[in-house]
């Protein structure tokens, strides 16, 4: 079986304090070579940053009037946003931005009805979004599209039936989803798919014993969890599969004690954050998803999250969002 | 599926002794292929070194798995493969290439020959017509010749140094590995 | 003076590949420091590498010049934002607000959609997962779809014209241009075989880099969904040049899904053949071809030109059956060959699940 070996010294104890220097010293090398490279997402990097710090009850370690305003910049004449400065606007980054708003209760910073409108027109006659104006086709993208519009309590302003239509067509004889009609199924897209379906009321479309079968099959002997068969585990499919599993009610399905060994030796002890995989380097995007999934598995430490917005409950409760979720 | 490279080495008594090898390095780029090539020797003849004599075993190094056999006689070789390749067959190469050499070459030319001068040259064939171990036709008649409860598994390479040996300290110190290949290795680790 | 450098190494690139138009992969090399008076640009073996010292340079370079261009800030020309856009994206090819200029280049002419095909496939020699760069070839393949549609429809529009032109202006022109449209479209359909050929090399090539690379195997299948339309024959071909790949890659699982989608096409395909291998008259008689068929062949009430299709039907029914079996015992076999691959089950699963649905 492809999978790691965690070594007897790796940590095994929650570093919280490591993680939230780490994250917060994250922002301040904007010269690095590393942070130039990542730029094309950084809206999304942003969101994974302040999550986790609010998670972990940090936010306010950030630099709030400065993510504002750069988000406000990053709003273009279409209504979407972008990763960054100069960059194009993307269905990605514009539920990002959402996201991060929605953390700080400042989505009037943004012109909403303009987000609204760059969403509807991103809409195609099956149903299915386009990820920007270049027409890419992808459930990602109708994921992004109805969680933009339904924190923004929007959700009237697309088709919503002919989006659950085209999510339904993405899926597979094992139960699962994949990008498009006729792919391969991976707990990515199908954490993207099971999430739409919570958003739009349609979750009893899933056959969850299928699926949650499928799902809890990911979890490997050293108790970390892939994205497909017969690949090595990663700390972000601790995410991506849990909280799959936690919205159509099957997340007891999973030996949760062993998954919680695996996230934790994903830690590094020196520079704190998390990695793929033990011994690797760590960046933003593990971090989150290590921490979140730890939340998931009900560590105390950490803020409940949400599991179809990736978001801590408080904040949705604030914005009167409470997704479903199969018992 | 696929192997990498074979070698054999005398094993000596504090150093391994490279004999002959084969790479097939296509599937790396290649820009890395001449630092792959050195650490592929590199680290064969380091598990050479550290599996004692008349053992065979297989040490796990990321998706790689190195498969060694050191016979009584100190003649030994490696085989490195991913972890697809079924370890069954990787042996039944080893063994079978051992006994070749041994034939060919005459034993006072293990200690101190070197690739240039030992004259065998089967390496190759052998190396490429196991690619596909279906037509290496090994599949079936050794699954009975071997005995699998008697191969040590290692699950890092780590496992075979001594306590307070570091691999990052042995690479450091190799005078067998260029700085290209010492700067490759660097980059490589812990990256992803 | 850093920008000097830059510049120099942003040409140098460029004019390695008007050098060297055969250049197939491209590299970092690990070396620390700058060598005296050297170019870090180095071409051997029609592969391109760059000295690793330098990418931190040249990076945020081209990084920001683009983004200066797209803010309006500093304009550049069309030329200079190809060789800046060619050399970010082989460094960065996630970068997609890169490919997106690109994009406007060929929209304008400015670029053709072969050498944006070039690029990407360069850049996946390096990158072989890059989401970005697969979206960049869906759509640069979806403009040549385009234009070969377009040059069809022209076609079919002009001939409307000659034939009612007909009467006034006599026979003889209308050969010409009927001959001249048949070679034209001609060439049009060699165009989309080569692409489609080209894109399954691309495809393979990035499957043997990475492992279970998702993009390439969805790419692939996205390739034959919109440019193979129904073509039984691409679809064999795949299907038994996909056979000692799947042999030899036994724990990729997109591998095998792919093969599950190609039996899948092929079984649809197979079941409508009366209909698809008969003359476009036939066609339009018999459709819609399956449910036609088999509602007709229940009620007993098979008129003569049906007959003859019943015939075709069990013919491809039994190519079907063949399929299934072949699949099962290539199955069967790499199981025991090589035990404990749930790939391997998991494909196994899914052929009873095709054929239990057929
Ligand atoms: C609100 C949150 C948390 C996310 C927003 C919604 C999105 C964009 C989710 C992305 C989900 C995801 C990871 C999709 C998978 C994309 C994909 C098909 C990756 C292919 O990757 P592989 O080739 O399997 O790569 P690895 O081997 O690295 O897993």
């Amino acid at each position: 079986v492809k999978d790691v070996i965690i070594k007897p010294d790796a940590p095994s104890s929650l570093l919280l304090d490591k993680h939230a220097d780490y994250i917060a010293a994250y922002g301040s090398k904007k010269d690095d070579y590393e942070y130039t490279l990542s730029e094309y997402l950084r809206m999304s990097g942003i969101y994974w940053g302040l999550t986790v710090m609010d998670l972990m009850a940090q936010l306010p370690r950030m630099n709030r009037p400065e993510i504002v305003d750069f988000i406000k910049s990053c709003q273009h004449e279409c209504g979407g946003l972008s990763a960054s400065i100069g960059h194009d606007p993307h269905l990605l980054y514009t539920l990002s931005a959402v996201q991060i708003l929605c953390l700080y209760d400042s989505v009037d910073a943004l012109d909403v009805d303009k987000v609204v409108e760059y969403i509807k027109g991103l809409q195609q006659e099956d149903g299915s979004f386009a990820g920007d104006k270049w027409g890419e086709i992808d459930t990602r993208f109708s994921f992004c599209a109805v969680a933009t519009l339904a924190l923004l309590g929007k959700m009237d302003k697309i088709n919503v039936d002919k989006a659950v239509e085209f999510i339904l067509s993405c899926m597979n004889f094992d139960g699962g989803f994949g990008c498009r009609p006729g792919s391969e199924s991976h707990a990515g897209q199908i954490y993207c798919c099971a999430g739409f379906l919570s958003l739009t009321g349609q979750l009893h479309q899933v056959n969850a014993d299928l699926l949650g079968w499928w799902l809890c099959e990911r979890q490997l002997p050293s108790g970390g969890l892939n994205g497909r068969p017969e690949k090595l585990p990663d700390v972000c499919y601790s995410w991506w599969v849990l909280a799959s599993l936690k919205i159509i009610g099957r997340i007891h399905w999973i030996d949760k004690a062993k998954l919680r060994s695996f996230i934790l030796a994903c830690q590094d002890e020196e520079t704190g954050g998390f990695a793929d995989r033990p011994g690797d380097m760590v960046d933003p995007f593990h971090t989150l998803f290590g921490i979140a999934g730890l939340s998931l598995l009900g560590d105390e430490q950490i803020k409940p999250v949400n599991p179809v917005l990736c978001m801590p409950e408080d904040v949705l409760q604030r914005v009167r969002l409470q997704p479903d979720i199969l018992s | 599926m696929k192997l990498y490279s074979i070698s054999i080495h005398h094993k000596g008594g504090t150093k391994a002794n490279l004999l002959k090898s084969a790479y097939d390095l296509s599937s790396f780029s290649f820009f890395q292929r001449s630092s792959v090539q050195e650490f592929m020797t590199f680290t064969s003849a380091l598990i050479v070194e550290r599996t004692s004599q008349g053992s065979r075993a297989s040490v796990k190094e990321q998706e790689y798995l190195c498969h060694v056999y050191v016979r009584n006689d100190n003649l030994s070789a490696v085989v490195i493969a991913d972890t697809e390749y079924p370890q069954r067959v990787c042996f039944t190469l080893l063994d079978k290439v051992l006994e070749e050499f041994s034939r060919q070459v005459d034993s006072i030319e293990w200690p101190s020959g070197n690739p240039d001068t030992i004259n065998y040259k089967a390496l190759d064939i052998h190396l490429s017509k196991y690619q596909n171990p279906k037509e290496a036709d090994a599949m079936t008649k050794v699954q009975a010749e071997l005995d699998e409860t008697k191969i040590i598994l290692h699950n890092t390479m780590e496992s075979l140094l001594e306590r307070g040996e570091k691999l990052d300290d042995l690479v450091a110190k190799s005078e067998h590995l260029g700085n290209q290949s010492k700067a490759f290795y660097k980059t490589a680790r812990k990256q992803n | 003076e850093v920008d000097v450098l830059v510049q120099r190494v942003v040409k140098d690139i460029t004019n390695a590949f008007k050098r060297n138009p055969n250049i197939d992969e491209i590299g970092v090399i690990p070396c620390p420091e700058a060598r005296y008076n050297r170019s870090p640009i180095v071409l051997v073996e029609n592969k391109l590498g760059v000295e690793s010292w330098c990418v931190k340079f040249l990076l945020p370079y081209v990084h920001n010049k683009l983004l200066l261009y797209r803010q309006r800030k500093h304009w550049l020309e069309r030329e200079a934002l190809a060789d800046i856009t060619c050399t970010l994206l082989l460094l960065n090819p996630d970068f997609t607000t890169a490919w997106n200029v690109r994009k406007e280049l060929l929209q304008c002419g400015v670029l053709n959609p072969e050498k944006d095909l070039y690029l990407g496939q360069l850049a996946l020699t390096k990158f072989p997962k890059s989401p970005e760069t697969w979206i960049h070839r869906r759509w640069v393949l979806q403009q040549i779809l385009g234009q070969c549609s377009a040059a069809d429809r022209s076609k079919k529009r002009q001939q409307g014209d000659a034939e009612r032109g007909d009467a006034e202006q006599g026979g003889a022109e209308r050969g010409d241009t009927e001959r001249g449209d048949a070679e034209r479209s001609q060439q049009l359909s060699e165009h989309l075989a080569r692409t489609l050929h080209q894109e399954m090399k691309v495809c393979s090539d990035a499957a043997c880099r990475y492992p279970s690379n998702y993009n390439a195997w969805s790419h692939r299948i996205w390739v034959l969904q919109h440019m193979g339309q129904g073509n039984v024959k691409v679809l064999h071909d795949e299907l038994s040049s996909m056979r000692l790949w799947v042999s030899m890659h036994v724990s990729d699982h997109s591998g095998f899904h792919y093969r599950q989608f190609l039996l899948k096409a092929l079984i649809t395909e197979l079941s409508q053949t009366p209909a698809s291998t008969s003359s476009p008259q036939q066609r339009c008689s018999t459709a819609p071809s399956s449910s036609h068929l088999h509602h007709s062949q229940a009620n007993g009430e098979l008129s003569e030109g049906e007959a003859a299709t019943d015939e075709e039907w069990q013919l491809s029914a039994n190519t079907v059956l063949q399929l299934f079996h072949q699949e099962m015992e290539l199955c069967s076999d790499l199981i025991q060959s090589f035990p404990g691959h749930e790939t391997l089950w998991s494909h196994r699963r899914h052929v009873f699940y095709l054929w239990h649905h057929w």
